[in-house]
C-alpha cells in the first residue's frame, strides 16, 4: 500500500571560506558609447555568475545589463579571484565589483560636475545617465561624461578593486570565532509516497524557500534551487558509489544511478525578502545551500508516512524495505512477547 | 561546433524570421571553425536585458543562447594541428610501493610521441590545504584512481593501448578501507604517522553537565555514503608551449588563479610563463576546483613539443576525481519537556579517502555547521577526517552541510515525534533570529530562518496538510 507523509528541513550555509581569505579582484572598464567592460578571474561554471556578475557591474554603473560585457577567465587578462567555490562568487566577486565601479563611476563624477555645476558628491548614475541627485532633468548621458573624462579632462573611467570577506580565526582550542562574514538560511518541505511493499520511494512535492539576501537575478537563483534539490534527491534516494577492496564498482552511468527529469518532483521555489548590508546591494549567495536541506526532508517525509527512521542514506527501495521490514517484526515481537 | 544538414536547413528557415533567415542561407557567414552560422547573429533584445535598474531583472543569459545554439567551445571542442591526447595509466593497487616503470615498449609503438612518470615531475605534490596528492603517484600509490604513468599518442586509441604496453612493478602494502579501522592505532598508516590528518573541535558552555541536567537525552548515529558530482563535462585540458618557454593551458578549472600557482610549483617555473585560461565549465559542483591533469598535460606537451589534450572518461570522472566525504555522525541532544535543546554534542568522522584536498573547508564547514540552525547554550564538537585506500573525497556542493544536515534535522523530528511537538513548532522555538548566537559565538546578521520556515509552511499548507 502507498502511504503518504511530510517533512521538512532547513538549513543555514555561510557565504565563503573558513576564516581564511578569499578575496576577488575585478577591473570596470567604461567605454566611450555609455557601455562597459568587467574583467573577472572567476569562470562560468554553468550557474549564470557572468550574468549576475554583469547585472552587479551595470546596477553600480547606471547602465542596464546589456551594456556590460564580462570577461572572465584568463590570467593574462582577468585580475586575481579565489574562484567559483564556497557559494562566494556573488558576495566576494561582486563585492569587488560593486568597488572597482565606484571607482569608475568616481571618475565620471569628477568630470561632470562642473559641467552640472554641482560638486561630484552630489551626482548620481542612473539610467545610463549621470544625474544631479534626485534631479533626472539635470543630466547628462553617461557616454558624453565618459567622452569629456577621457577626450578632455584626459581620465578615462577605469576602476580596479578587491574584496575579502572579513573573518576573526577560530580558537584552536574552542573553535570560538567568526569564520564567515555572512549566513544564508533556507527550508525545504518535502511531501511523498512510500509504498509500504516495496520500500520505492515517490517524491510528489517539494517546496524550497531560500533566502539569498537581496535576489540580484530571481530566475537564476530559482534555477539554481532547482538545480540543487536534483542533486538533494539523488543524494537522498539514489546515488551511491560502491566499493569492493578499493575498488569503485560502479563508475558508470549505468549503474550509478542519478535523477532524471522523470524523477523530479512538482517544485515549488520561494524566495524571502531579505538584504544583507554587507553584500553587494544586499546579495548574499544561492549555490551550494540549495542542496543541503533535501535529504533531510525527504528521510523526514519518509519517517511520517511509514513509520521507519532512515539513519543511513541513500534510502533505496531496498533500505526502506528492510527498515519497514524490521518495524514489523519488531512490532510483532512486541505483540506476541 | 555547428554542422547542420540540408534538410534542418530548410526547417531552420521556416522556424526564424524570414529578413534574418535570408543572410545565413544567401551569405554564410563563418565563425571558429568556419563553419556556416545558420541562426541570427544578435542577441534577441529583451527588456530584462536593456532596462534600468539592472539588479532584479530575470535578465537572460548570453552564454545560455550559445549552449542552446551548440556554440559554446568546451575543452573537447577545441583542437589544433599537430595536437596529441594524452592517457593516463591508473595504479593496479589501492596501496602499493612502486619498484619500476618501463614504459619503453610503449615508446617504440607508431604513434606514441611521449610518456611521463612521476620521477620526471619536478615538483610532484599539490593540494589546497596540504600538498600530499601526486601528479602522478611515485614511489608510493595510495589508491586505485592514482596515476602512475601518462602517454601522449597522435589519437586516443594508440594513447590508450600504448599504457597496455606500459610495464609497473608493484610491491603492495597492506591497505585500509574503512574509516573506523583507519582511525586506530595499529592501522596501516597512509601518509606519516597517523591516518588522521584534520580535527576540529567547537566548544561552547559545558555539554556534559548540560546533558546531565536534561529531561530527555535522544542519541542517534547517522552515515552518508560517497557520492559524485557526475558533471556533464568530465575534467579536461590542453597544454601548448610556444618558442619563448611559455605555455598556454585551456582548463576546466574552476578556479584559474590559484590554479596557476599550483601548475607553476608543480612545474617548477615563474607564473608568468603560463596562461590558464578557464573555458565555460560544463558543471562543476566543487570537483573542478583544484588541479588535476594539468601538469601531466603540460609536461607531456614540452615532451612532445606539441599541443596536447588530455579529457576524462566518466570512468576516470568517478575514480579519479574527487567526490563527496562519506560522514559517520553520532549525535546526542539533550532537551526539556518543551522541545527547547539545552545540549548538543556531536562527534563526526570524514571519510577522508586517499589525500586530503578539501577536507580542511569540509570539515570547518561540517563542524561549525553541525549544531544546526539554533540557539543551543553547550555545544561540543569533534571532528576528524581520516586517510582511507579510496578515491579522493574533497569539495561538494556544500562542504559537509547536506551530510550535517541530514543528522541534525532527523534528530529534530525524532524529537519533535517523541515529545509531541509539531516538527514547525520545534523548529521555530529552537531556529535562530537576528543577534542570534552561532556555535562558534557569533553574532549573526541578516538572519531569515523563520521567515523560510514560514514561507515554506505557508506554501505547503503545512498546518492544514493530510495523508
Amino acid at each position: 500500500m502507498k502511504k503518504r507523509g511530510r517533512g521538512m528541513a532547513c538549513m543555514w550555509y555561510p557565504i565563503g571560506f573558513t576564516v581564511l581569505a578569499n578575496p576577488s579582484a575585478a577591473t570596470v572598464k567604461v567605454n566611450t558609447d555609455g557601455t562597459a567592460t568587467l574583467l573577472t578571474g572567476t569562470v562560468e561554471t554553468g550557474q549564470g555568475a557572468l550574468t549576475v556578475l554583469g547585472q552587479i557591474a551595470a546596477e553600480t554603473l547606471g547602465l542596464s545589463t546589456d551594456d556590460v560585457h564580462v570577461v572572465s577567465g584568463d590570467t593574462d587578462v582577468t585580475p586575481m579571484d579565489t574562484g567559483a567555490i564556497a557559494s562566494r562568487t556573488t558576495y566576494v566577486t561582486g563585492n569587488a565589483i560593486v568597488k572597482a565601479a565606484e571607482k569608475a563611476r568616481e571618475i565620471l563624477f569628477e568630470a561632470a560636475a562642473p559641467l552640472l555645476n554641482v560638486k561630484p558628491n552630489q551626482l548620481e548614475a542612473r539610467d545610463k545617465r549621470i544625474q544631479v541627485l534626485g534631479f533626472p532633468s539635470s543630466s547628462i548621458p553617461i557616454s558624453d561624461v565618459v567622452q569629456h573624462s577621457e577626450s578632455v579632462v584626459g581620465n578615462p573611467a577605469i576602476g580596479s578593486a578587491s574584496y575579502n570577506p572579513p573573518t576573526l580565526a577560530m580558537d584552536p582550542e574552542t573553535g570560538q570565532g567568526k569564520p564567515f562574514n555572512t549566513y544564508v538560511y533556507a527550508t525545504q518541505i518535502a511531501d511523498v509516497e512510500v509504498d509500504d511493499e516495496t520500500g520505492e520511494v515517490e517524491i510528489l512535492k517539494i517546496v524550497a524557500v531560500h533566502d539569498c539576501g537581496t535576489p540580484i537575478n530571481p530566475m537564476l537563483v530559482e534555477g539554481q534551487i532547482q538545480g540543487g534539490i536534483s542533486m538533494g534527491v539523488g543524494f537522498a534516494l539514489q546515488e551511491e558509489i560502491l566499493f569492493e577492496e578499493g575498488r569503485q564498482i560502479n563508475p558508470n552511468l549505468t549503474n550509478y544511478i542519478m535523477p532524471t527529469s522523470l524523477d523530479m518532483p512538482e517544485l515549488e521555489v520561494g524566495l524571502v525578502d531579505n538584504y544583507d548590508p554587507t553584500g553587494p546591494f544586499g546579495a548574499k549567495g544561492a549555490g551550494e545551500p540549495t542542496a543541503v536541506p533535501t535529504a533531510a526532508a525527504i528521510m523526514n517525509a519518509i519517517y511520517d508516512a511509514v513509520g521507519v527512521r532512515i539513519t543511513s542514506l541513500p534510502a533505496t527501495a531496498e533500505r526502506v524495505m528492510m527498515a519497514i521490514l524490521e518495524k514489523q517484526d519488531s512490532e510483532k515481537t512486541a505483540a506476541t512477547g | 561546433m555547428v554542422t547542420r544538414t540540408t534538410d534542418i536547413q530548410t526547417e531552420e528557415d521556416q522556424l526564424i524570421p524570414s529578413q534574418e533567415s535570408k543572410a545565413p542561407s544567401s551569405q554564410p557567414l563563418s565563425v571558429l571553425g568556419g563553419n556556416p552560422v545558420l541562426y541570427p547573429l544578435e542577441l534577441p533584445q529583451s527588456d530584462t536585458r536593456t532596462s534600468t535598474p539592472a539588479v532584479g531583472q530575470r535578465a537572460t543569459r548570453p552564454d545560455g543562447r550559445l549552449h542552446g545554439l551548440g556554440q559554446t567551445q568546451y575543452i573537447d571542442d577545441i583542437s589544433f594541428p599537430h595536437m596529441l591526447h594524452a592517457k593516463i595509466l591508473r595504479s593496479e593497487y589501492p596501496h602499493a610501493r612502486i619498484v619500476n616503470i618501463d614504459t619503453s615498449e610503449a615508446e617504440k609503438m607508431p604513434g606514441v610521441i611521449a610518456t611521463i612518470t612521476g620521477a620526471e615531475v619536478p615538483e610532484n605534490t599539490f593540494g589546497p590545504t596540504y600538498q600530499d596528492q601526486p601528479v602522478l603517484a611515485y614511489p608510493i600509490a595510495r589508491h586505485l584512481g592514482d596515476g602512475v604513468a601518462a602517454v601522449a599518442a597522435t589519437t586516443e586509441q594508440l594513447a590508450t593501448e600504448a599504457l597496455e604496453k606500459i610495464k609497473v612493478e608493484y610491491e603492495p602494502l597492506t591497505p585500509v578501507f574503512d574509516p573506523l579501522e583507519a582511525i586506530e592505532d595499529d592501522s596501516p598508516k597512509i601518509h606519516g604517522e597517523s591516518n588522521i590528518y584534520t580535527s576540529k573541535i567547537i566548544k561552547k558552555g559545558d555539554v556534559e553537565k548540560a546533558l546531565k541536567d536534561s529531561p530527555h537525552v535522544f542519541h542517534r548515529q547517522y552515515k552518508t555514503q560517497m557520492v559524485e558530482h557526475v558533471p556533464l563535462e568530465p575534467q579536461a585540458t590542453i597544454a601548448s608551449w610556444d618558442g619563448n618557454g611559455r605555455v598556454t593551458i585551456w582548463s576546466s578549472l574552476g578556479r584559474i588563479t590559484l590554479g596557476r600557482e599550483d601548475i607553476s610549483r608543480t612545474l617548477a617555473i615563474p607564473q608568468s610563463r603560463i596562461r590558464l585560461i578557464g573555458t565555460i565549465v560544463g558543471g562543476n559542483f566543487g570537483g573542478k576546483n583544484e588541479i588535476r591533469n594539468e601538469p601531466i598535460v603540460a609536461l607531456l606537451s614540452k615532451k612532445s613539443r606539441r599541443p596536447v589534450k588530455c579529457v576524462f572518461t566518466r570512468d576516470e570522472e568517478f575514480t579519479s576525481s574527487t567526490i563527496r566525504h562519506p560522514f559517520i555522525m553520532d549525535y546526542t541532544t539533550g532537551v526539556n519537556d518543551e522541545g527547547l535543546i539545552l545540549a548538543r554534542k556531536i562527534r563526526l568522522v570524514l571519510d577522508g579517502g586517499a589525500y586530503c584536498s578539501w577536507t580542511g573547508t569540509t570539515i570547518g564547514k561540517g563542524s561549525i555547521l553541525a549544531p544546526g540552525p539554533y540557539n543551543i547554550e553547550n555545544v561540543f564538537v569533534e571532528a576528524y577526517a581520516v586517510y582511507t585506500n579510496k578515491t579522493t573525497t574533497g569539495a561538494m556542493r556544500g562542504f559537509g552541510a547536506p551530510q550535517v544536515c541530514f543528522a541534525y534535522e532527523s534528530q529534530m523530528d525524532e524529537i519533535a515525534h517523541k515529545l509531541g511537538i509539531d516538527p514547525l513548532e520545534i523548529r521555530l522555538k529552537n531556529g535562530f533570529s537576528e543577534n542570534s548566537l552561532s556555535p562558534t559565538s557569533q553574532t549573526l546578521q541578516s538572519v531569515a530562518l523563520k521567515e523560510s520556515l514560514n514561507q515554506a509552511s505557508d506554501r505547503f499548507g503545512w498546518k492544514e496538510w493530510k495523508a
